[in-house]
């Protein structure tokens, strides 16, 4: 529990508090404001952010993150760009920043490479939704050469055994998702089920914190679904919110930036803060 | 297995409707994914399709071929776990479906195996010859004769308008990398994001390919050729007067190569060359082209 990610959550954890991890997609809208955006959530409250490398074919993306990926591209975004970026990000912040994409560009990149890229770019750590534990020994020793956290995933199909196998090989947090399916999902009428899957989930999982994302999109679904968690993920609802801010020509940069800021608050902390 | 929906995606069609055949015999509710572009050129098959009772749904996104239409395919399939049964169409998906479905299509040598004992009394052949998009007409072919190393092997890519330019000559042309679940040659950019394949023919149309022709390349166990777009249509017309057999235009790639393929074996060789599909859903196609 060194890391700049697991001393983070450590903090939070004897304060009884939980957990904000805040997805952004590189280079969406636009490169030029992945910056901006990166700050307006860390001024938002983000306890980490997920800066999630854009993909042609991120399967377990629901339609706004498809979207913001596809749109990211287009504008030209690279893997290079986007640690770039999350270097930059490390000079203004000392934030936790993990790394977030599918297994094919890192691969292309090199996984050494990208690794000692990642880790000189002050990134702490990677989650790769298409990378099974048991097909990740030479990425997990890559990464633990240049200090990186990995961070598996669970669903709720997911048995007991894998879930402790994933416990042991994860890292930093490990990912416990809501559903069986896509970021951005809607999670009306399965609370109580996602819960009690979250609790057997806690009780098997104890060597990491227990972090909960896909669909979460409120501060009502945040207090919901930590009652058994350490905290929560917010991706699709945060790509929502600047899809609608840029549509808006009227807003200044600064506006959007500090909206994105209020949006992000309210979900840790609820609307009036 | 108490799975009451079947999902599957196609490229040409051909596997949908074969799909879509099974879900109605046996009750099933049946979703077919293909990509928008394909259901314009393979409407016959929607047509059919719609007929058993599934439902099509058109994909947009990306290059709204076979490629995006396994995307939302696969994407159904995790999200329904529960209730629901992923029939893959090819070589190709996450472990252990490539071995499954190679397992499956290697009726096609067994196939070949028992009409070459009638005709020539052996049951290997001196070469063989298959098209390959993801593979599994090919490996099915070739699999029951992997070992007969006297047996000579032949796969042919969709090299589309060229390989310098639009193409779906993924063996001959791509880089090793993961798509779909598994690790493979793709078509992809120096990012590692994939690139759009290209091919006349829908069914070949796939940036990736299945992993084991993967591996007999790199053995080179298999030698891979590519013939165009334009060389698949000279197929289609020779092997229509030759044989009076219109063949499908992935096929028609198969045939193509015969031409390259001839006059590097003896001239009393006996070839197989598996016609893998009928050209009827391609007549649009063809028409348009001819």
């Amino acid at each position: 529990m060194s890391s700049r990610l697991s001393s983070r959550l450590q903090t939070l954890k004897s304060s009884e508090e939980k957990a904000m991890g805040i997805f952004l997609t590189s280079g969406f809208p636009s490169p030029e404001v992945t910056d901006l955006l990166l700050d307006s959530i860390d001024e938002g409250g983000a306890d980490f952010i997920e800066l999630g490398m854009p993909h042609s074919d991120p399967l377990a993306e629901g339609l706004p993150i498809q979207y913001s990926s596809t749109r990211a591209l287009k504008a030209g975004i690279t893997m290079k760009d986007t640690l770039g970026i999350a270097a930059r990000f490390r000079q203004r912040s000392e934030t936790p920043l993990l790394l977030m994409g599918y297994v094919n560009p890192i691969l292309r990149f090199g996984a050494a490479i990208f690794c000692e890229q990642a880790a000189a770019a002050g990134v702490d750590g990677l989650i790769i939704p298409d990378l099974p534990p048991q097909e990740a020994a030479l990425m997990r020793v890559h990464m633990q050469k240049y200090g990186l956290n990995l961070v598996f995933l669970v669903a709720p199909n997911t048995p007991a055994e894998r879930m402790r196998e994933i416990d042991r090989l994860s890292d930093g947090f490990v990912y416990c998702v809501t559903i069986t399916g896509l970021t951005g999902t809607g999670l009306a009428g399965r609370l109580d089920a996602i819960n009690s899957y979250l609790k057997h989930a806690s009780e098997i999982i104890t060597h990491n914190p227990l972090l909960v994302g896909f669909g979460i999109q409120s501060y009502d679904n945040a207090c919901d679904l930590t009652k058994h968690t350490d905290g929560f993920i917010v991706g699709s609802a945060v790509i929502k919110e600047v899809e609608r801010l840029w549509a808006c020509p009227e807003l200044s940069m600064a506006e959007r930036g500090q909206q994105v800021a209020r949006f992000v608050r309210s979900l840790k902390y609820g609307p009036k803060k | 297995m108490g799975k009451t929906r079947i999902i599957a995606e196609t490229g040409a069609g051909q596997h949908g409707v074969a799909t879509a055949t099974v879900a109605a015999c046996f009750g099933l509710q049946c979703v077919v994914y293909m990509g928008a572009e394909d259901t314009e050129r393979q409407a016959l098959n929607v047509a059919r399709m719609q007929l058993l009772g599934a439902e099509v749904r058109p994909v947009t996104s990306g290059s709204q071929t076979l490629k995006d239409a396994t995307n939302e395919a696969i994407r159904d399939w995790v999200s329904n776990p529960t209730d629901t049964f992923y029939i893959i169409g090819s070589v190709v998906g996450p472990h252990p479906y490539p071995m499954m479905v190679r397992s499956f299509h290697t009726v096609i040598g067994e196939e070949v195996k028992g009409q070459l004992n009638r005709l020539i009394g052996k049951d290997t052949p001196d070469v063989l010859v298959a098209c390959v998009g993801g593979g599994s007409n090919a490996i099915g072919l070739f699999y029951p004769f992997i070992n007969h190393s006297e047996v000579q092997m032949f796969g042919v890519e969709a090299a589309g308008e060229g390989l310098d330019g639009r193409h779906a000559a993924t063996l001959t042309r791509g880089d090793m990398g993961v798509l779909h679940g598994a690790m493979s040659y793709l078509l992809q950019d120096s990012d590692g994001q994939i690139e759009l394949a290209h091919s006349i023919s829908a069914g070949l149309d796939y940036p990736g390919v299945g992993p084991e022709h993967a591996w007999l390349k790199d053995l080179g166990r298999v030698t891979y050729l590519t013939e165009t777009d334009k060389n698949a249509l000279v197929g289609v017309e020779l092997l229509s007067r030759t044989e009076g057999i219109i063949p499908a235009l992935e096929t028609a790639h198969a045939v193509a190569a015969l031409k390259k393929i001839v006059p590097q074996v003896a001239t009393d060789a006996t070839i197989v060359v598996n016609c893998s599909g009928r050209g009827d859903k391609d007549m649009q196609t063809i028409m348009d082209h001819l």
